[in-house]
């Protein structure tokens, strides 16, 4: 209990890591809303892209202000000047993929790699002025969280959340159905632009935080998180928020109790509570796919096991039912959701069939007679009628029963002599 | 026109399933050679089905498909199939003669370049759809038409005697529809045996000498005239009848 308290409370109550909580906080809820959009329209390269572009601006912004104003590392200027690099590579990523028939991801890597480019020359070529760790530019430190960090994720969380919540339905229509929303009137290139620029905003205020190259994870990762668990956006939005919550609020604890690097330990967390997520989903999960297989009683064995009782009239050991099943895998599991399903009761090791379980059963074996009998007429070899049969039989949607017996002028026997079962109208075909 | 030649195509008591479901079942037929045949039926109908089991793609249930007497399995290659529009990258760099030449693929070994007989195969072709003066273009800048001759060209290219084609009619102008029939027919008059898929009733009996129509089971084979049949369309598209009364006013006509 101590050591419990201890682990969680002492923390708390240290200003950086209050601090760190709620920056991260800030950044991660607004990231998680966006990348719900960035993930549905497949944008996660832009993300990065944007991230690494910006390295440009934060010189440029540092230089401008430097050299013009004389002031060191001016915050607000290394915003502006990395939000201008963004909206640059993203105008430029467009122009490229728009005027040449280069695709669109190839064109941002040409871009953002450019700009990146550009950003690192520029650095250390101004080395003397310009005082800027490219290290902790990558790898971002939330740990050192400074005031003016905590006043720009406000401000952007605001900012960004406010035109989301606005133009909620805009948005979701440009990323559905671009085309229906051009056509209603709604600028979508316009849109566009605000959600790239949205992104530039967000991502320039979480780089401080964890760094260039984890930011994308931090736009991405919750969001889809979030779209494993839900149908739809304005819960996705939710739940992926949420999400980036708990990363970050994790990865801090897990960042003081394994003493790391901060950024990393949230996106370590991030990316585990997606992994969690992807195994245990209700709907979309591992897990449950793997259970809805298993679950799943082929039709094939159920009407196996019923023809062979049928054709054993009454009691039914079990060893004889797994002699003519053709997949005896599944037998166990079939017979009891079979006798669940009021087919067929035990007694005794032993299954007969009851009324309903009769029924469907010489519906099955009309199938298989009517097959053997088409299966004759059409010349196929006398060893082979029954296996083929025996496969064909379980194909009986469509009306396809009923054909054979027109097409065979409705036999009374198949070609071994026995009687073919007559049709039933309550049979189950469709 | 029809004269007892034997069948090119021979399909017989085919029955394909999906499941429970039949995607085909019972089909028999038999195309004679050198004709440009129709499939039509409605969406979901077995029409595609019908396609990959003449190419080989799909093994049937029951029942069989030979290729000039052979069985299907061992013609690989004498069956070219002529893909829908959307299916291709158009800004692929790649010119209109090096697609044609593609037809020759299958017959040059790993180990040789294409020879001069193969650059020849591949421009008769291109010439038989009157594509060859625009040997050097890039496929993308083409026109819908002029694409969809390219990979017909590519087709013959092959030297299979039977053309597959799925819906090469979707989405193009009157005016380009007019011209890739016209190369049809003459692929058909070079004595090429032509099986298209067709969405169009409206043209059906005009464009085809004869018509499949199909929905899981074959409904008819035979003459536009008597395949389209208002008893046996209503059948078959359940009664969506109105456009069909036009269809028989204009046939009457």
């Amino acid at each position: 209990m101590e050591f419990l308290l201890q682990a969680f409370w002492a923390p708390l109550t240290e200003t950086y890591f209050q601090k760190a909580m709620i920056g991260g906080c800030l950044v991660a809820i607004v990231a998680g809303v966006v990348g719900c959009l960035v993930v549905l329209r497949r944008m996660a390269f832009l993300g990065d892209a944007l991230s690494h572009a910006m390295i440009a601006g934060v010189a440029g912004g540092y230089l401008v202000m430097k050299l013009l104003f004389g002031i060191e590392a001016h915050a607000f200027g290394m915003l502006l000047g990395s939000l201008l690099a963004a909206v640059l590579t993203v105008a430029l990523i467009g122009l490229v993929s728009r005027i040449s028939r280069i695709k669109e991801d190839t064109a941002i890597g040409i871009m953002y790699t450019g700009v990146f480019a550009l950003g690192v020359v520029v650095v250390s070529i101004f080395r003397s002025y310009i005082h800027i760790d490219l290290m902790h530019f990558i790898l971002g430190d939330i740990l050192g969280v400074a005031d003016t960090d905590l006043w720009v994720g406000a401000v952007v969380s605001a900012l960004v959340l406010t035109i989301l919540i606005l133009f909620f339905r805009h948005f979701q229509l440009a990323t559905f159905d671009p085309v229906m929303a051009a056509s209603i009137g709604l600028p979508v290139l316009l849109l566009d632009y605000a959600l790239t620029t949205c992104v530039s905003l967000v991502v320039v205020s979480a780089v401080s935080m964890v760094g260039v190259i984890l930011v994308v994870g931090l736009l991405i990762t919750p969001a889809a998180t979030a779209y494993l668990l839900c149908d739809r956006l304005d819960r996705m939005m939710a739940l992926a928020a949420l999400f980036g919550v708990t990363s970050v609020i994790g990865g801090l604890y897990l960042c003081v109790w394994l003493d790391s690097a901060g950024g990393g330990a949230v996106m370590l967390f991030c990316t585990l509570q997606f992994l969690v997520v992807l195994v245990v989903a209700p709907r979309y999960g591992l897990l449950v796919r793997w259970l809805r297989l298993r679950r799943l009683v082929p039709q094939q064995v159920v009407e196996d096991v019923l023809t062979t009782i049928l054709r054993h009239e009454g009691d039914t050991l079990l060893t004889v039912i797994r002699q003519y099943v053709q997949h005896p895998v599944h037998l166990s599991k079939a017979l009891r959701q079979m006798e669940q399903d009021g087919l067929i009761s035990a007694s005794g090791g032993a299954y007969r069939l009851t009324e309903a379980g009769t029924k469907e059963a010489r519906q099955v074996l009309r199938a298989h007679r009517l097959w053997e009998s088409y299966l004759e007429s059409i010349g196929t070899p006398q060893e082979a009628l029954h296996s083929t049969a025996h496969r064909m039989e379980h194909m009986r949607a469509g009306g396809t029963v009923d054909y054979l017996d027109e097409k065979l002028g409705q036999p009374a026997r198949d070609p071994h002599g026995h009687q073919i079962p007559p049709r039933q109208e309550n049979d189950k075909q469709t | 026109m029809t004269t007892e030649k034997p069948p090119i195509i021979e399909v017989r008591h085919l029955t394909v399933s999906y499941g429970t479901r039949p995607a085909l079942l019972d089909v028999s037929v038999s195309i004679e050679p050198d004709q440009l045949v129709g499939v039509i039926g409605p969406n979901g109908s077995g029409k595609s089905t019908l396609i990959k089991v003449i190419l080989g793609f799909i093994r049937p249930d029951v029942g069989e498909v030979f290729i000039a007497g052979q069985d299907v399995q061992k013609a690989k290659g004498r069956v070219a199939y002529v893909p829908q529009r959307g299916a291709v990258d158009w800004d692929f760099p790649i010119t209109v003669r090096e697609v044609a030449l593609m037809g020759r693929y299958q017959q040059i070994p790993w180990h040789r370049s294409p020879r001069k007989e193969d650059r020849d195969a591949a421009l008769e072709a291109l010439e038989m759809v009157r594509m060859s003066d625009f040997a050097d273009r890039q496929i993308g800048q083409l026109s819908g038409g002029q694409q969809q001759r390219v990979f017909l060209a590519r087709a013959l290219a092959q030297g299979a005697d039977i053309l597959l084609l799925d819906e090469p009619f979707a989405g193009v102008d009157a005016a380009t529809e007019r011209a890739i029939l016209e190369v049809l027919e003459r692929a058909k008059a070079a004595g090429k045996t032509l099986v298209v898929v067709h969405h169009d009733l409206t043209t059906a009996a005009e464009y085809f000498d004869k018509l499949i129509l199909i929905k899981q089971r074959l409904y008819a084979y035979g003459p536009p005239r008597a395949v389209l049949n208002e008893e046996l369309l209503s059948q078959v598209y359940e009664g969506r009848l109105r456009i069909f009364a036009d269809l028989m006013a204009k046939e009457g006509a």
